[in-house]
């Protein structure tokens, strides 16, 4: 990113260089018009002043003169725009295009971007030796007329690792290398492009900036920020582009999956695309107000990946800008907001519905294994016959598995059995006889009714179960829907389930279950509460008035039978539903036959085997639409402010054969043929990740406030050719990097500089710093520690200690052992409150939204972080084994192998030296000061090379993290 | 050293091109009263009652419910929701009138109180927002979901700073016992170049992240390292011709001259007994609250353009009477000492120093309600704030809320206009220091913002 007076240069010299043609609406005066007028002037009919509107057809028809009066006043009265508008005064340039147009006759044209792209002829060209494709001849047409030249062809081993590194992301091996150099074929280049396109790390690559898009973390976003699973989805995309499967199918699944026919697992992972947004479950939060940013995410997303528009700037107005209107936001945003019972305040920790569970192959195969066993046994037990007629329970027998407390009497106890969390089952239960309506029956809590813990009580007449973290926002509390009896014996019981749900709660009286009320369901977040005691009849503020005995705690929920059993009063005269139970139970336990009771056990057992299993499977949140919800515009975008209700629609601005009606639809819609956006948006994100700009430099930005393409020819031939191969994405990476364009060198003259300092026109080939996670990747790839495993869950590699701590406490960050530190970038876990600092650093985007444009800076913490980061220090130390190792004996040749281990060339003369000088100065160094040389090479987790000399070794690891350092290094050339 | 660094090379011209700690070219807008800012922010949200926001008649409404009229119907946080009644409770602790001024400072707070007459109170301070997070990140960055500038990157930004051995954005948070977390977007640079994000200086090893050589590679050896560095990186300039390899160059001086700069910061060695005195013993134990404030100093005196710190755990719910005290002697004496510091050193002119949480807290109870004890929940309707120095008008109190510190009857400040006041007094127009991103030009004030002219000087 440069500062705005570089691109101010720019914009002069491009300015200029128009000067030689007529003026253009689209090119030249809607920009000057867009920024400097639409803001008062424009589509945003609440804030148009004096009635006049400079975006339509017919723009300053009638007042021209007016017009340029206005823009070129002296009087702050008079001069457009207003001086207190914020908006800068016009440029004698801009003014004189303005004269220009005018004197032309003020010809318009509908804005670009809106009119589907045809495929344009290729232009003539003087040269036609140079262009290898299509890309070429507009590329050279263009340069020709601004009377530029293109460079000479990059030197092979530069052209080799370039488009490594854009294709895969990895250097390539000096064999590869030299393999390439040695080829004098006339396909020799493509069979190397063709190679990359088919390695797996081609859709690592590729995903990597998708998951910027998708806004994708390992963490929900907000306040506590609990981890999420999402890598799931993460493996679609990866898969997806080795599969090389077409962007329009890509598209269709990740928008709307869940919605196609007969949806397959893989198709609903797809969908995820739109959960990937940020989610919060703190105290207090007004849940609809982050439900409808939820969808609003998801609509703005959509907008700017598949549209490039900027349609969140319409949500609390009509756009300034763009003619997309308030109601066309909330008209998109209908689409996406149709998830069943979506919850704004959402699980803290895990996923929130809907989600799947989403088994890789081997796992799905494992439980179905499970599953086959467990039903073997259940096939294989005998017929259980009931207890013989006459027979009775022991009268002391009952439900003893589990139970963790028993008392008989009101009183403190001991509660150190029973300190259970919010994701632990268990079952209250006693007999009471209430005198009065209200009372404690058994508490695990302070006493006070807003502590933290666990409750059972009677509150007007009604049993009701308490789970609490925070009595205001945090728990769940479920009561009975009629009241018990009072001043007689009865027995009540309540169970949960361990699963946070107030649906979870079941509550019984006497045995039966009861129906009941939930007055609470936010149990969301974890707690342990230590040191505290039980207390029977007493407890959260309240006594229990009258009888209660025989007080129990199982750390389980009891099945129904069991919580009547529990219920049975010892009364054997008739046989109640709950000694029934009881009889049976006991009867199982203790009489059944050997092999039922064997049988069962062995049941049981295979169960909580299978359900462990079943837990231990990913799970992935995904789309899904339920019963139509209505969508309302939002007043100033406020979730409480709904106005005009609104249908699913697309902008109206664009074309639509047909009205999409749902998610499906509008997936079809956009990569219908006639969509003017999609194929020009995506083809023009795939340029900018090779030449580091897109055509249209505002690659989130296709509408008036974004650049007029600086090559309109050449992106609409692109989008065209993108649609008529069937969205084929591999050709059209292979259609850019086979180009002369891509090719050429990327030495840069004095005057070309000055001309052209971006290199918009592309008369050098692409001069750009790595991404973040190329860096590490390349590091570890040629220091030989990369572990190459595509997919998984995310892991946890270098981070300096207490990060995570000093923001928010707890155990903090967890890191990785063995291979989990090695793995590729793509892999690491992004917490998005605290992201990983390395990448940060390195300017990567923080995934809290949708982040499609490249930022590239430099700064001193990079230096220090290429400098003194553990990562890079350990690659330094191994990539130094492996130069002692395999690159010979004398220190030129070393360096040499260095050299080309990482830059994928030999070094120059000049270079050499240096590198040598320094290698020899810090052998001396470490050989008089070997306790440094030993402390030096102690950097990461990794063992170190047997036998070495230790001085050597470390005098070796300080060139090579020389040589990770080098501005050439970090940057692709 | 450091220019012994780059003496030999001749790099001079090269490095013109990146000045980083140079700000926009047409910036300050008008001449500045403050150079810099030093943030003391408090999270979780210090009650005003207890503090700064004197309420008499909260004895007469003792125990009453917050009548009808005075909630309104206005929106409560979800924790509020769920009460079924809202127990006005007055101020378990006293408060009285301080300096010339008169201002009202709590007791809880009595080094701020002896200071009262440099600093302005704002107790109209506003925000939409009623819970932690967003709250904070509208503080921070003008938004309440993540995803734009933090004031301190929009700063640097714009101005620069006035150094170019340390970051013009630096952060420290104070260690606390628990409390809200906080968020890297806090100090992040969202959309602007990732160089304007706020350094962390932390208190461990390792001050900046990645500072520190590693063990064993000495600080001769780094300059062995770094002038083979520079002659590789200049055989690629003479190559490629990239100025982008200039800028790399300029940026590894900057890094090796933090190298020595930060260490020279953070050794506190060289202070003199009397500040410790003036900070207080813990100022001696780093990443307390008071060993950051002394750094935050250092930080203003050495050119840091913006000194962001953090304490937290501010966010009594319950058990207020307990739990205030103990952050009250947290910060007390140090925030005071850093005014007084910078006051005797002639620096408060151009330092503007900030004190205050993302919200207030409730007139009415949270929590467990007894005869000694009781919680406040987030209130954002007011709350108040102190500010000294760089462009303040000393010894004034702004705003006015109501009996119940409930509504505000005067003067309201919004979050934005606090945040317009504070580019104002750095010489910003805040309506004009914008970043265009996704067609729209996006600034730190949002769309609305206005300067309280009356606090200025």
């Amino acid at each position: 990113m440069r500062p705005r007076w570089q691109i101010q240069v720019l914009l002069a010299v491009l300015t200029r260089m128009a000067f030689a043609q007529p003026v253009s609406f689209n090119r030249d005066i809607r920009p000057i018009l867009s920024d400097h007028c639409f803001m008062c002037h424009g589509p945003d009919a609440g804030h148009r002043q004096a009635n006049l509107r400079l975006d339509l057809a017919g723009a300053g028809k009638g007042f021209e003169s007016e017009l340029l009066r206005r823009v070129s006043s002296h009087d702050d009265g008079e001069r457009m725009p207003p001086p207190g508008s914020g908006k800068p005064r016009l440029t004698a340039q801009e003014i004189d295009l303005l004269r220009r147009w005018v004197d032309q006759g003020t010809p318009w044209q509908p804005f670009w971007s809106f009119i589907p792209p045809q495929r344009p002829a290729l232009p003539a060209t003087q040269n036609s030796t140079w262009p290898k494709n299509a890309v070429d001849r507009f590329i050279l047409a263009r340069l020709e007329r601004e009377g530029l030249k293109p460079s000479p062809e990059a030197d092979k081993r530069i052209l080799i690792r370039r488009v490594s590194l854009d294709l895969t992301g990895i250097p390539p091996t000096p064999a590869e290398v030299e393999a390439f150099a040695a080829d004098s074929s006339a396909d020799a280049y493509e069979k190397v492009v063709d190679r990359l396109l088919a390695s797996p790390r081609y859709g690592e690559r590729m995903a990597y900036r998708w998951m910027e898009a998708a806004r994708y973390g390992d963490s929900n976003g907000y306040q506590t920020d609990g981890d999420r699973d999402m890598w799931r989805w993460r493996d679609w995309v990866i898969g997806a582009f080795n599969r090389n499967m077409p962007y329009d199918r890509f598209t269709i699944e990740q928008l709307a999956g869940d919605l196609l026919p007969d949806a397959t697992l893989d198709q609903k992972i797809a969908s995820g695309f739109n959960r990937n947004h940020r989610t919060t479950g703190e105290g207090g939060i007004i849940p609809e107000e982050y439900r409808v940013e939820y969808v609003a995410d998801r609509a703005q997303t959509t907008a700017t990946v598949w549209m490039g528009l900027t349609a969140g700037c319409a949500r609390c107005h009509d756009h300034k800008y763009d003619p997309i209107s308030q109601k066309d936001f909330y008209r998109l945003f209908a689409f996406f907001n149709q998830i069943p019972n979506e919850r704004g305040f959402v699980w803290n920790y895990g996923p929130e519905e809907p989600f799947v569970k989403a088994a890789l192959p081997e796992q799905a195969q494992h439980l179905a294994e499970l599953d086959a066993r467990v039903q073997a046994l259940r096939q294989n037990l005998p017929k259980i016959d009931g207890p013989p007629r006459g027979w009775k329970a022991p009268r002391n027998w009952t439900v003893t598995q589990g139970l963790v407390f028993r008392q008989q009497g009101k009183g403190s106890y001991n509660g150190d059995a029973a300190e259970f969390g919010y994701l632990q089952p268990f079952t209250y239960s006693a007999w009471i006889k209430p005198a009065s309506p209200d009372g404690a029956i058994l508490t695990r809590l302070d006493d006070y009714m807003e502590s933290q813990g666990h409750g059972l009580y009677l509150i007007g007449g009604k049993v009701r179960l308490h789970v609490t973290h925070r009595f205001t926002d945090l728990g769940l509390r479920v009561e009975t829907v009629e009241p018990v009896k009072l001043n007689e014996w009865q027995h009540v019981s309540a169970t949960y389930d361990g699963k946070r749900l107030a649906s979870g709660v079941r509550i019984y009286v006497n045995g039966e279950p009861r129906e009941t009320r939930i007055l609470f369901d936010q149990n969301n977040e974890p707690f342990q509460k230590k040191h505290t005691d039980i207390r029977v009849g007493e407890g959260g503020g309240l006594k229990f008035d009258g009888g209660v005995a025989d007080a129990r705690i199982y750390n389980r929920a009891l099945t129904p039978r069991e919580a009547a059993a529990i219920a049975a009063n010892g009364s054997f005269a008739a046989l109640s539903k709950p000694e029934q139970a009881r009889r049976d139970l006991a009867y199982l336990d203790l009489r059944a036959p050997k092999k039922i009771r064997q049988g069962l056990a062995a049941i049981a057992t295979a169960q909580r085997e299978r359900d462990a299993y079943a837990d231990s499977i990913p799970t992935v949140m995904i789309m899904a639409d339920g019963a139509h919800r209505d969508t309302f515009v939002l007043k100033r975008g406020a979730y409480d402010a709904p106005g005009e209700k609104v249908t699913p629609g697309v902008p109206e601005i664009l074309p639509a054969a047909h009205a999409p009606r749902d998610r499906l639809d509008l997936a079809r819609w956009l990569v219908n043929r006639a969509n003017p956006l999609t194929a020009r948006v995506t083809v023009n994100r795939f340029w900018q990740s090779y030449f580091g700009m897109g055509i249209v430099k505002t690659v989130d930005d296709f509408g008036s406030q974004g650049e007029f393409p600086i090559n309109p020819a050449l992106l609409d031939w692109l989008a065209v050719e993108f649609m008529e191969s069937g969205w084929d994405v591999k050709a059209m990476q292979k259609m850019i990097v086979m180009s002369a364009a891509y090719r050429q060198s990327s030495a840069v003259t004095p005057e070309l500089l000055a001309r052209d300092p971006e290199n918009r026109l592309i008369a050098r080939g692409p001069r750009l710093r790595l991404g973040p996670e190329v860096i590490r990747d390349q590091a570890l790839a040629v220091s030989g520690l990369l572990v190459e495993k595509v997919g998984g869950p995310s892991v946890k590699p270098y981070q300096p200690p207490g990060l995570w701590q000093e923001l928010a406490g707890g155990k903090g960050y967890e890191q990785s052992k063995g291979e989990g530190l090695y793995r590729r970038s793509l892999y690491t876990f992004w917490k998005r409150t605290s992201p990983p600092p390395y990448m940060m650093n390195f300017d990567s985007p923080n995934r809290e939204q949708c982040a499609v444009f490249e930022n590239r800076t430099n700064s001193p913490l990079q230096a220090l972080d290429l400098m003194n980061d553990v990562t890079f220090l350990e690659a330094s130390r191994k990539l130094a084994g492996r130069i002692l190792a395999e690159g010979g004996a004398t220190p030129e040749a070393r360096v040499e192998y260095g050299y080309k281990l990482l830059l994928a060339r030999p070094p120059s003369a000049k270079q050499k030296q240096i590198l040598l000088t320094m290698e020899a100065r810090m052998v001396g160094d470490f050989h008089r000061d070997p306790a440094a040389a030993a402390q030096f090479l102690k950097q990461g987790d990794s063992p170190a090379a047997p036998g070495a000399d230790q001085a050597e070794l470390a005098a070796w690891t300080s060139v090579a993290s020389l040589m990770f350092n080098m501005d050439e290094a970090i940057t692709k050339q | 050293m450091t220019r012994r660094f780059f003496s030999g090379l001749a790099l001079a011209s090269l490095l013109k091109g990146e000045r980083q700690q140079h700000g926009l070219p047409g910036l300050p807008h008008f001449a500045p009263k403050a150079k810099r800012v030093i943030y003391l922010f408090q999270s979780g949200g210090p009650s005003q009652i207890e503090l700064f926001d004197h309420k008499p008649r909260l004895l007469d409404f003792q125990g009453q419910d917050l009548p009808e009229s005075i909630r309104n119907g206005q929106r409560l946080t979800g924790m509020s929701a769920s009460q079924s009644s809202f127990p006005v409770v007055p101020s378990k602790f006293g408060m009285e009138r301080r300096g010339q001024s008169g201002a009202w400072v709590g007791d809880l707070l009595p080094y701020t109180a002896k200071i009262a007459d440099r600093l302005t109170f704002i107790k109209t301070v506003n925000t939409e927002e009623i819970n932690h997070d967003p709250a904070v990140t509208m503080c921070q960055t003008g938004f309440r979901l993540g995803g734009r500038p933090s004031m301190g990157a929009w700063i640097s930004y714009g101005i620069g700073a006035e150094t170019e051995d340390l970051p013009a954005f630096c952060v420290m948070i104070s260690n606390s016992g628990g409390g809200q977390p906080l968020y890297d977007r806090l100090w992040g640079s969202a959309f602007l170049p990732s160089r304007f994000q706020g350094v962390k200086f932390r208190s461990g090893a390792d001050p900046v992240l990645y500072l520190s050589n590693p063990a064993g590679l000495t600080a001769e050896r780094r300059r062995t390292f770094l002038d083979a560095l520079s002659e590789l990186n200049r055989s690629s300039l003479d190559e490629f011709g990239d100025p982008e390899i200039s800028a790399r160059i300029s940026q590894y001086e900057m890094a090796f001259r933090m190298q020595h700069s930060v260490p020279e910061l953070t050794d506190l060695s060289s202070e003199p007994a009397h500040t410790f005195e003036l900070y207080g013993d813990d100022a001696k134990k780093p990443g307390t609250f008071a060993a950051n404030c002394l750094l935050a100093r250092r930080l203003a005196e050495r050119g840091v353009r913006f000194i962001q710190l953090y304490h937290r755990d501010w966010d009594h719910h319950g058990q207020l009477p307990e739990n205030l005290p103990k952050r009250c002697k947290d910060v007390d004496q140090a925030s005071a000492a850093l005014v007084t510091d910078l006051a005797q050193r002639g620096m408060l002119d151009d330092t503007l120093v900030i004190w205050g949480g993302e919200f207030g807290r409730t007139v009415y109870c949270q929590g467990h309600l007894t005869a000694t004890d009781y919680g406040r929940d987030h209130h954002g309707r007011c709350f108040t704030m102190w500010l000294a120095g760089g462009g303040m008008k000393p010894g004034i109190t702004y705003g006015e809320t109501d009996d119940y510190s409930y509504n505000i009857v005067k003067d309201p400040v919004h979050v934005h206009d606090l945040q317009a006041t504070i580019l104002h007094c750095l010489g910003i127009d805040h309506k004009r220091l914008t970043y265009r991103f996704q067609g729209r030009d996006f600034r730190l004030t949002d769309v609305s913002g206005q300067v309280v002219d009356k606090v200025l000087a």
